[in-house]
């Protein structure tokens, strides 16, 4: 990796793990009475062992000048693999609290192992881990190969993805310390969120400067996907992280905001997360890996233009469907009601869009495993988006909101969407960045998609039955009109449907090694030099192409 | 027209800056009401502030992660002012930085809970939530018991909450840490302080109920006892009214 | 004029929905416009004729 960067180049990543050592140095100075000390500890040694690194090859001959033509793939091939490492410690601690709900006392005894503390791992681990870096690796690929331009230069990318990975490690370590702000999918302390604020500054920065070196003239719809993930994002996580340290030396600060407001603003970070974070990244994604992958352009492009503009708008409000029946301003809530109704027209045609983007390719998607899977995230894409623009009406909220069922319906829209879109775009992308011809097992991505498709199907079902049950039993009266049960009822209720859910998620979770297994085993192969990778593998107008046949 | 648009997509950097403005300007102006939405709180002259002890044992909430399990937020259903009591009013987390209304319960809600149960049942059920509820998924929180409480930078805790609108006193600010103490010791010097800051009705008790130290589970118990205290606003609105203002869910 | 949480509500209200619906509606005058027609469809098969390097 470092044998691809230049004598300045070297130089400038060196000043920049030196800069990192030292900034860690302070933040463990600082806070060498707290928590905090250990943070700025991880910081210096991953700045010190980066600086090693670079030192150790510094006197490497330099790259060809030639490659400078080629595009940079060496970050995406290292965000790939982080994000399959996330996604697989992700999913085993999201499987353990699962088992936690039926086996209470498997907590050791040790406050980093219960319940509170471990769920922030899970989830965090999963969507920034995981989601996030698949989103990194793949914008990457995309802008390049849309712009037909190298990454605009050689060192952002590598502070994109090492900074951010940081930032996770922070994040999930800190959990397990008991470091955490309680602002949900938000938790990481001000000073991760400082750190993460200016690599999110680099990525925009390269983003922009790429695409301004491309050679089209039109800016391909997944990149408007992508950027609008990028600059949003960046948008929410600095207004509702803003708070006050109590000293520069401690991890703890107090949000700036409290009570209402601070719900207000958490639910509109939260919600538009789910938009810009969990959907318009990964819909960049579809729209580039789907059209590819079945060899078709996207069904209409105009209707991608216009569901877009939809989603940007409509979801800036939706936020307050997370808050119904609360002390929140009644208009706030009718609005964010009629605005997730709203939301389910520019989805669907999102949906739809590729859907019948693949009408006429279905031979395909029965033969081809990894279509196959983008071809569920879009079908689950629709059913998840119908699903929350029904939760968001607010006495389907009464009933939903608080239990399982939303449980579920994270879980239908992460597992049935986000993670099988990647999932599809991981294999389609694979071979490509690591040169083969194909991944290194068709039977493995085969086996991947029935452990998570049958994985999936178990935990939102279970989810379902033990949601509507709580929200049920919750609200039944006896004929004298007493409450009919206790809470505890309702508890003892759910058993086995937490057994079913954390069944379901082992089943997601193995085919995520099994995922994991096969690329690696991909990168293994001996690389093809005379391969164009990006041919269609599969005929653009049903003619059976030699790339194709050879795949199987 | 289309022509400059034309224009104006191929430099990547104005197209995207274009983009940035043209939405964020919708955005702005749509959430602006978010950033005044503090001015339609109900007011109450006479709701009290966390005591150090308090807002020590939230932190140790906060830390644990029961906000995850647990709700404070009960809403305008029949059902759920009847399982749990008067529903939430926004005044009554005015002074929470952040609020922990939740999303999930998991565990039941939890805005009424100060004064329902004994010290000595929360500290039980901290300990071994089966011994009492058996049928509870809750983990055990038995390092509680265990730890020291570190009251020593609470007056840094005390600023910062300042800093952020709750209203403490300096006097609150320079003696947090010896009231944190005096709160769990009520026989002790350092109570003396606590009573005259934060007034008699303060629970003041040997919450874990051990004498000779003061730890997590001291602090824990006092904000467990404290939620749904600080504001009497949502028992006296409950009595005038005794009508769900909305539709509701449940009949 | 104060700026109060009554003021910013109506004006995000009004205002506000007007411009996101005009912004909107020239999404949509941008996206269907005819000529613009031939563009996108080269955008939409420009990502299928790339190789890699």
């Amino acid at each position: 990796m470092i044998s691809q960067l230049t004598k300045t180049e070297r130089e400038t990543a060196l000043f920049l793990t030196a800069l990192l050592t030292l900034s860690g140095l302070t933040l463990g100075l600082l806070g060498r009475n707290d928590l905090l000390g250990y943070h700025g500890a991880l910081l210096a040694v991953a700045g010190m062992s980066l600086t090693f690194l670079l030192i150790k090859d510094y006197y490497k001959p330099e790259p060809d000048p030639d490659n400078r033509a080629k595009y940079y793939d060496d970050p995406i091939k290292v965000g790939l693999v982080l994000a399959l490492v996330w996604a697989v410690i992700g999913m085993i601690v999201g499987d353990w609290v699962a088992w936690l709900l039926v086996f209470p006392e498997a907590t050791f005894d040790a406050g980093w192992a219960s319940f509170g503390r471990l769920r922030p791992v899970h989830t965090s681990g999963v969507i920034f881990g995981f989601g996030g870096n698949a989103l990194i690796a793949t914008s990457f690929h995309v802008m390049q190969r849309t712009s037909r331009a190298r990454l605009a230069d050689n060192i952002s990318p590598w502070v994109v993805v090492v900074g951010f990975n940081l930032f996770c490690l922070m994040a999930a370590t800190g959990y397990l310390m008991g470091i955490t702000a309680s602002k949900e999918y938000a938790e990481p302390e001000w000073y991760a969120d400082i750190f993460l604020t200016i690599i999110w500054v680099v990525y925009l920065v390269l983003y922009l400067r790429t695409l301004a070196r491309r050679e089209e003239p039109h800016i391909y719809v997944a990149n408007w996907y992508y950027l609008s993930f990028v600059i949003v994002v960046a948008m929410l996580h600095i207004l509702n992280n803003l708070a006050i340290p109590i000293s520069l030396g401690h991890a703890k600060s107090y949000s700036l905001f409290s009570g209402v407001q601070d719900a207000m603003i958490q639910w509109w970070y939260g919600h538009n997360a789910v938009a810009f974070f969990l959907t318009t990244g990964f819909l960049g994604m579809m729209y580039y890996y789907l059209p590819k992958r079945a060899g078709r352009p996207i069904f209409s492009y105009r209707l991608s233009i216009i569901s877009f503009w939809g989603i940007v708008f409509l979801y800036m409000w939706a936020g307050s469907h997370h808050l119904h029946y609360t002390a929140l301003p009644h208009w706030v809530q009718t609005l964010g009601m009629t605005f997730s109704i709203m939301l389910l027209v520019p989805s669907w045609a999102s949906a739809g869009n590729a859907l019948l983007t693949l009408n006429g390719a279905w031979g395909k998607v029965r033969d081809d495993a990894t279509l196959r899977f983008m071809m569920v995230a879009a079908v689950f894409y629709g059913l998840s988006t119908f699903e929350g623009s029904f939760m968001a009406i607010r006495p389907v909220n009464s009933l939903s909101h608080y239990t399982d069922w939303t449980v579920g319906h994270v879980h239908s829209g992460a597992l049935g969407w986000v993670a099988m879109i990647t999932f599809g775009s991981i294999y389609t992308l694979t071979p490509w960045i690591w040169r083969k011809e194909r991944m290194y097992s068709n039977k493995l991505i085969e086996l991947h998609f029935w452990l998570a498709l049958v994985g999936t199907m178990i935990y939102v079902f279970a989810m379902w039955n033990s949601g509507i049950i709580q929200g049920l039993m919750w609200r039944a009266y006896n004929t004298d009109g007493t409450l009919a049960y206790s809470f505890i009822d309702s508890v003892a209720a759910m058993k086995p449907y937490y057994v079913a859910r954390a069944i379901g998620g082992l089943m997601f979770l193995a085919g995520a090694i099994v995922c994991a297994y096969n690329v690696w085993k991909t990168a293994k192969l001996p690389t093809v030099t005379e391969y164009t990778p990006d041919k269609p593998p599969l005929p653009a107008r049903g003619r059976p192409s030699a790339a194709a046949q050879a795949a199987e | 027209m289309l022509g400059k648009h034309a224009k104006l997509e191929r430099t990547a950097i104005g197209f995207a800056i274009g983009i940035i403005i043209v939405a964020s300007i919708g955005g702005l102006i749509e959430i602006a009401p978010l950033f005044t939405i503090d001015e339609t709180v109900e007011e109450d002259p006479d709701m009290r502030v966390y005591t150090p002890l308090e807002l020590a044992g939230r932190n140790i909430y906060i830390r644990e992660g029961c906000y995850a399990c647990h709700s404070q937020m009960i809403r305008t259903l029949q059902d759920e002012v009847e399982r749990y009591g008067p529903y939430s009013l926004a005044v009554e987390s005015q002074y929470d930085h952040p609020m922990l209304w939740g999303s999930k319960r998991t565990g039941p809600d939890l805005a009424r809970l100060g004064g329902k149960y004994s010290d000595q049942w929360h500290v039980a059920h901290l300990l071994d939530p089966r011994s009492l509820v058996p049928q509870s998924v809750m983990p055990a929180y038995r390092w509680l018991a265990r730890n020291d409480l570190d009251v020593s930078d609470m007056p840094l805790h005390l600023s910062a909450q300042k800093k952020v609108g709750v209203p403490y006193t300096d006097d609150m600010i320079a003696n947090a840490d010896e009231d944190a103490f005096g709160q769990a010791n009520p026989d002790s010097e350092a109570a003396d302080g606590f009573f005259e800051r934060y007034g008699f009705e303060a629970n003041a008790r040997y919450f874990d109920g051990d004498r000779r130290k003061l730890t997590e589970m001291d602090a824990l118990v006092a904000y467990l006892q404290s939620i749904g205290t600080l504001s009497e606003a949502a028992s006296k609105n409950n009595e005038i009214t005794k009508t769900i203002p909305d539709e509701g869910g449940a009949e | 004029m104060t700026i109060d949480h009554e003021t910013l509500t109506a004006f995000a209200k009004t205002y506000g929905l007007i411009y996101m619906m005009i912004v909107f509606f020239g999404a949509v005058v941008y996206a269907l416009w005819p000529s613009n027609q031939s563009k996108f469809d080269r955008a939409a098969n420009s990502i299928l004729e790339q190789d890699e390097d």
